[in-house]
This record gives C-alpha cells, structure tokens and sequence, in this order.
C-alpha cells in the first residue's frame, strides 16, 4: 500500500514537467523512475512519449518495445507505439501496428477509440463509423466514444450530422463542454451565426432553454401588439384605464364608493342649509334648486378642467416609456370624472322630487345636454392639457380661470338680472348657456334651446379637428418637452 | 462582429439623423442646446441582434426612443419600414393602489395588447412572476422584488418585430434573475430583431450579432 502511495507521488513528480512541456527534465525524472518503479508500466510509455516531443525516435521505440516485452497486458505501450510512428509520418506502419494491436485488445476502449481515429485520419468515415458504432455498444456510458461519433461528422464536413450528433453527446452528458462548443462550431460552419451563439450560451441555461427554441408553440406563446393602435383600441384603453384609476381612487378609502354620493350629498346639505333653511332666500326656496342646478353641472365642469389640464405633463414618465398618443392622458381624466359624476346627477334629480318638482318628458333632455356638456368639457380638458407643457406657469392660472368662469356662467345670479346689452356677450360663454338650458329643462320643464345646443356642438366641432391636428403635430415632440 | 448580414432586409433605416434637447433657457432667454448625437447613419436588419454601447449620456436611451416612434430626429430621416417597435420597459403605468392582477391588465394595454389578449394571458402571468394569491392583492403590499417580478412577467409576453432593450433586465431574487435572465436571452437569440442598449461591451459582443458605438456626438 505505501509502496503505491510512494509511487504515486513519484508519478507526480514527473509528470508535472510534462504539463509543463518541459519534455527533457520529465525525461530524465522518468529516467530516474525506471531504476526504483521499473514494474510500472506508465513510467516507460511516458517516458516514451517524452522523447517522442523531443523527436528523440529511437530511444522511445526502445522504450516501447521493451515495455510491451515487460507488460503484455497493457495496450497503452501499444498505442503509443502507434502515435510515434504517425509522429515520424510511418503511416503505413502506424496503420499496421494499430490493426495489430486491436487484433489482441480487441474490447480496450482506447484501442477502439484509436482504431476509429486512424480510419478518420485515412479518410475511411465509414470504417470510423463502424468502428466506433461498436466502442458505444460496449462502452455506452462513456463520454468520449460519443464525442468521437460527432467528431466523426466534424471531420466528413457533414455539419448537419454533426449537429444531431452533438445534441445526442449533450443529452447524454449534460456537462460536457463539447457538446457545446463544438456544436456551436458546426453551426457556425454552416453560416448559423445565431443557432452557434445559443449553442454556446446553452452551457449556462441549460437544455430546456436550448429546446425551447425548436419548440413551434413558442411563437404562439407571444402575442405581437400592433404597428399602431386602432380607435377602437384606443377607447378600450382610455376606458379600462379610466376605471382602473375608479377603483384605485376608491380603494383609498374605507367607505369607498360610497363617497362619490357622500360628498355631493354632504355640498347639497351644505348649500340647502346655508340658502334653503337659514337665509330662507328667494322666498319658497326657489334659489336652492336654482342654485344646484347650476352648481353640480359646474362643478363637474370645474373638477374635470382641474384635472386634465395638467394630464400630459403628470403623464410624462409613462409618454417616455411607451408609443402613446398624448390624448390618451387628458382623456382618461374626463372618462373618469364623468364616472363620479353620473351618482352627482341621480342624486340631484332625487333631490329636486323631494324638494316637490315633478319630473316630466323635458327631463329626457338632460341627457343631450349632459352629453354635450362633456363634448365641450373634452375640447377644453385637451386643449389646455396640450397648452400646458409649452408654457408651464399657465397651470397656476387654471385655478382663478376656473373661479372666473364661476361668476361668468351665472350659478348664482339668473339671466335677468344681467343688462339688455350684455346678454349676448354672457351667452357666447358656452357654460352659461348649458346652465341655462340645465334650468330650461329642470325648473322650467321646457325644451332646451336647441339652437343654442347646436352652435356649442359646432363651436367643440371645429375645436375638435383642429385639436386632433395639433395634438397629431406635436405628438413626438411632446415627450420631450415634458421630458425637460 | 460588424458587417451587415448579407442579403438580410432593412427593416428600418436613420439616415444623418440628429437629436438634440433644450437646455434651461426660460422664456426671456436664449436657450442653449444639448446635442445627444448627430450623423448617424444606421440601418437595422430583420432578425439581426444588434448591440449598441456608448458611455452615460451618449444619447443610447434617445436612440431607443427614437426608434421606438417616442420622439422624433430633429435633423436626417428616420423611416421604419413597416415593423413593429417596442421598448420593453417593466411597471409601465403601475398603480400601487389596483391589484396585480388589473395592473398586468392596464400594463400589457399600455404595452399594445388588447384586454383579452391579455386576461387570457393572466395564469401565465400569475405563473412565471410565481405570485400565486399575490395576484388579488394591492400592488402596494408587493416588495420591489415581487413588484419587478409582476412587470417582467407582463413584458415577457411581448413579440413586437424589432424589440429595444434598456440593459438586460434581470430582476428579483436570485432564483427568479437567473429565470428571468434565461428568458431575456431566449428573446436575444429567437429570430425576433432585437436592439440592445448596454454599457457592458462584454456582455453585447457575448450576445449580439453586431454593435455599433456611440460617442458624444457621432457614430464610429
């Protein structure tokens, strides 16, 4: 036992010039090891095979022959005895020595092995093939008869060939690094410049990755978004998102939904409180409906202004990160403003019953109306919400615009008390008007002044085209506008 | 490493093309301009995976920008020939009050998909971020490995034609980066065109076809 352990060591001693490729110390350290270790074969083939490197042919054939006289057993003496005639270019004598060798070791894997590689060096693939078909019947768990059946392929130029076989090698022996390295040659022979680099990185992540590319239902797995989205898309996406923003806008809150009639209901109090009960205004109590027909459509005016002017420029981290048309911001303000504003109108039309006015076919006018009334509220939002991010300050303005469009629209005052000669002026304030056709309809159980109606419509009509032309202008350029 | 695939399509061609942004100037005073790069000439083929490298603030966000039809050159000519461009950013329009579920919803619309591409998508989705009942809850419960978990899960799923990439998103935890590293590669090396903008030279000449370098102010 210590007498191999001592041996081992020795081994060591000389082969680490080998590694080296200090080939004349390792021959005179294996020199010194034949005196003490002559029983052991390795100490003369690698002996030999120094001598071979310093193409010293005659001492190492000496070694050879005398090592196969010493260890008949062994092939290894056998084989190097092959190399060293292929290294002086005996071909002849190589090819004779080999068959020689493999008639006596006939099942030694590195015989069969070297055996299959002299019939690829003669160009004989078929014989290659055959004889290495039979080195992976007898030896299937080993690796190197299956890099040598690829190498086979490598060799014939067949890349395809050769590309089955190394995936053959790789599902075998999942760690080896020819199978993927050398794979990745073939492919790159081929001109498969994108197959070669899978290949290569496949060693990192592995076969499953790798397979996933030749698997069809990958291409199905992946949905491609279109060049642009269509109006139709465009809706879809403004109004999912307008809900989203509902919901997310009533989840902050424990009583949720529940305060988007709250907090009208509480304002109505207020003002019935203040105007209805205590100032006892207007004598019956006329000036509290007249004022809440007047002050919830407002304020929906109001709310809605506030938010989607600043939409674009709120809305710049996102416009940067994805192809976006910029309306899609203002607009998911309104939607969503629109959203808490339908409760605000039942719960007006609730409290204008109790407060004795009887509903007639007029109401159904308030629909036009309230339609008309986000028509005009859209142009706006979009137009200042474009205005916006060109001159910033103008944001601060919106505050007082807003408060000056209050006094302007006639909340709480009533037409007749504005002169004769300012009227027109006061109607060409198209919030005054729809808050004059609000109170046709619900005080004064008439039909709107369609007419009116009809010049707010062209009026939002042509602001509209010529919006969607400034918008579409600006488009790209507004990214980084906001951006800056 | 460089030369055009040969015989390969031109999907998309920028030719001279110039950007440059404003620089704090105010309304009375003359701005200056900050040039992010000018003369490029590019063209990108079908199929290809195409590397760009360039130091911090060598204009490679603007250039991704550009081609994804966020903004536009300010001089030369951009022309895509038809093709689909995405950059693939995670969390785009995430609200942490809405679940996971609506915020992988609103996203992938974001990102171009139609609703019911995407809900048919969701168990995909709650699978790969490997989220499970995490789905229904607030985003805002979420830790930002599990956030980013959710938005890379979403991109995932996207396959425009030319796909633009700000670094390789490799996100989360180390079990789930390595997952979604192996994921990003797959996209690197399908036949999908793939744009990829890093600062590692080593990790665009490990993975892309070609590269091309951009310096302050024009293309070497």
């Amino acid at each position: 036992m210590d007498n191999t352990v001592h041996s081992q060591d020795a081994m060591e001693w000389a082969l680490a010039p080998m590694q080296q490729q200090r080939w004349q110390l390792a021959a005179e350290r294996w020199a010194t090891l034949r005196a003490a270790h002559g029983q052991v074969a390795d100490v003369w083939v690698q002996a030999a095979i120094c001598h071979r490197q310093l193409g010293d042919w005659n001492t190492a054939e000496e070694l050879l022959t005398e090592a196969i006289r010493r260890f008949e057993a062994n092939p290894n003496a056998w084989l190097e005895l092959v190399a060293l005639y292929r290294a002086k270019g005996a071909n002849e004598q190589a090819r004779t020595y080999l068959n020689k060798t493999l008639e006596r070791f006939p099942h030694q894997l590195a015989v069969m092995m070297s055996a299959a590689e002299q019939a690829m060096l003669d160009d004989a693939f078929d014989e290659a093939d055959a004889l290495n078909a039979r080195t992976r019947d007898l030896y299937s768990n080993e690796a190197s008869a299956w890099c040598q059946y690829a190498e086979i392929s490598m060799r014939r130029m067949a890349w395809s060939q050769a590309l089955l076989r190394w995936a053959e090698v790789r599902a075998r022996f999942p760690d080896m690094p020819a199978g993927y390295e050398r794979a990745a040659e073939a492919a790159e022979a081929q001109g498969h410049v994108k197959q070669a680099r899978r290949l290569k990185l496949a060693r990192e992540y592995g076969l499953e990755w790798l397979a996933s590319f030749d698997r069809p239902d990958l291409a199905s797995d992946h949905i491609a978004p279109p060049r642009r989205r269509n109006a139709a898309q465009f809706v879809e996406l403004v109004w999912v998102k307008a809900c989203f923003n509902l919901k997310s806008e009533a989840s902050q809150n424990s009583l949720r939904y529940f305060w988007w009639v709250l907090d009208p209901l509480l304002y109505m109090s207020v003002f019935y409180l203040v105007f209805g009960v205590m100032l006892h205004r207007g004598g019956g109590g006329d000036f509290i409906v007249y004022l809440l027909t007047g002050l919830v459509p407002f304020q929906w005016f109001a709310k809605t202004v506030q938010q989607s002017s600043n939409a674009i420029f709120a809305g710049r981290g996102l416009m940067n990160q994805v192809h976006i048309s910029p309306l899609f911001f203002p607009l998911v303000g309104i939607m969503q403003n629109a959203g808490k504003q339908m409760p605000v109108f039942l719960l007006l039309i609730g409290f204008l019953i109790f407060y004795g006015l009887h509903p007639t076919w007029h109401w159904i006018a308030l629909l036009p109306i309230i339609v008309l009334q986000l028509v005009l509220m859209s142009v706006i939002g979009c137009f200042l919400a474009l205005l916006v991010p060109f001159a910033r300050d103008l944001n601060n303005l919106i505050p007082t615009g807003i408060q000056f469009m209050l006094f302007c629209s006639g909340v709480f005052y009533t037409v007749d008390t504005i002169p004769e000669k300012w009227q027109t002026l006061f109607f060409s304030n198209p919030m005054a008007s729809l808050l004059y056709q609000y109170r046709l309809v619900l005080m004064d159980r008439q039909w709107p002044d369609w007419s009116g109606m009809g010049w707010i419509l062209l009026g939002c009509s042509i602001g509209g085209i010529a919006l969607s032309w400034f918008y579409k202008r600006v488009e790209s350029d507004l990214p980084r506008v906001v951006g800056q | 490493m460089n030369g055009a695939p040969a015989g390969s399509e031109v999907i998309i061609s920028l030719k001279d093309v110039g950007v440059r942004y404003r620089q704090q100037g105010g309304r009375f005073k003359k701005p200056g301009y900050y040039q992010a790069f000018e003369g490029l000439n590019l063209d990108i083929y079908r199929g290809e995976t195409l590397g760009i490298i360039g130091r911090n603030g060598a204009g490679k966000s603007t250039l991704l920008r550009l081609i994804a039809g966020i903004i536009k050159p300010d001089t030369g000519r951009f022309i895509n020939h038809g093709v689909t461009v995405s950059l693939l950013s995670l969390a785009a329009g995430f609200d942490a009050d809405l679940s996971g579920v609506d915020n992988a919803i609103i996203s992938g619309m974001l990102l171009g998909y139609r609703r019911q591409q995407i809900v048919a998508r969701l168990n995909d989705i709650r699978e790969f971020s490997e989220l499970g009942s995490f789905m229904d809850q607030p985003v805002k419960t979420y830790s930002s490995g599990m956030r980013s978990r959710l938005g890379f899960a979403v991109a995932m799923y996207m396959t425009p034609d030319v796909l633009l990439l700000d670094e390789i998103l490799s996100v989360g935890d180390a079990d789930f980066k390595k997952k979604a590293e192996a994921e990003m590669m797959k996209k690197l090396h399908s036949d999908q065109t793939v744009l990829l903008v890093s600062h590692s030279e080593e990790q665009v000449n490990r993975v892309c076809d070609r590269k091309i370098e951009l310096t302050s102010s024009s293309l070497t």
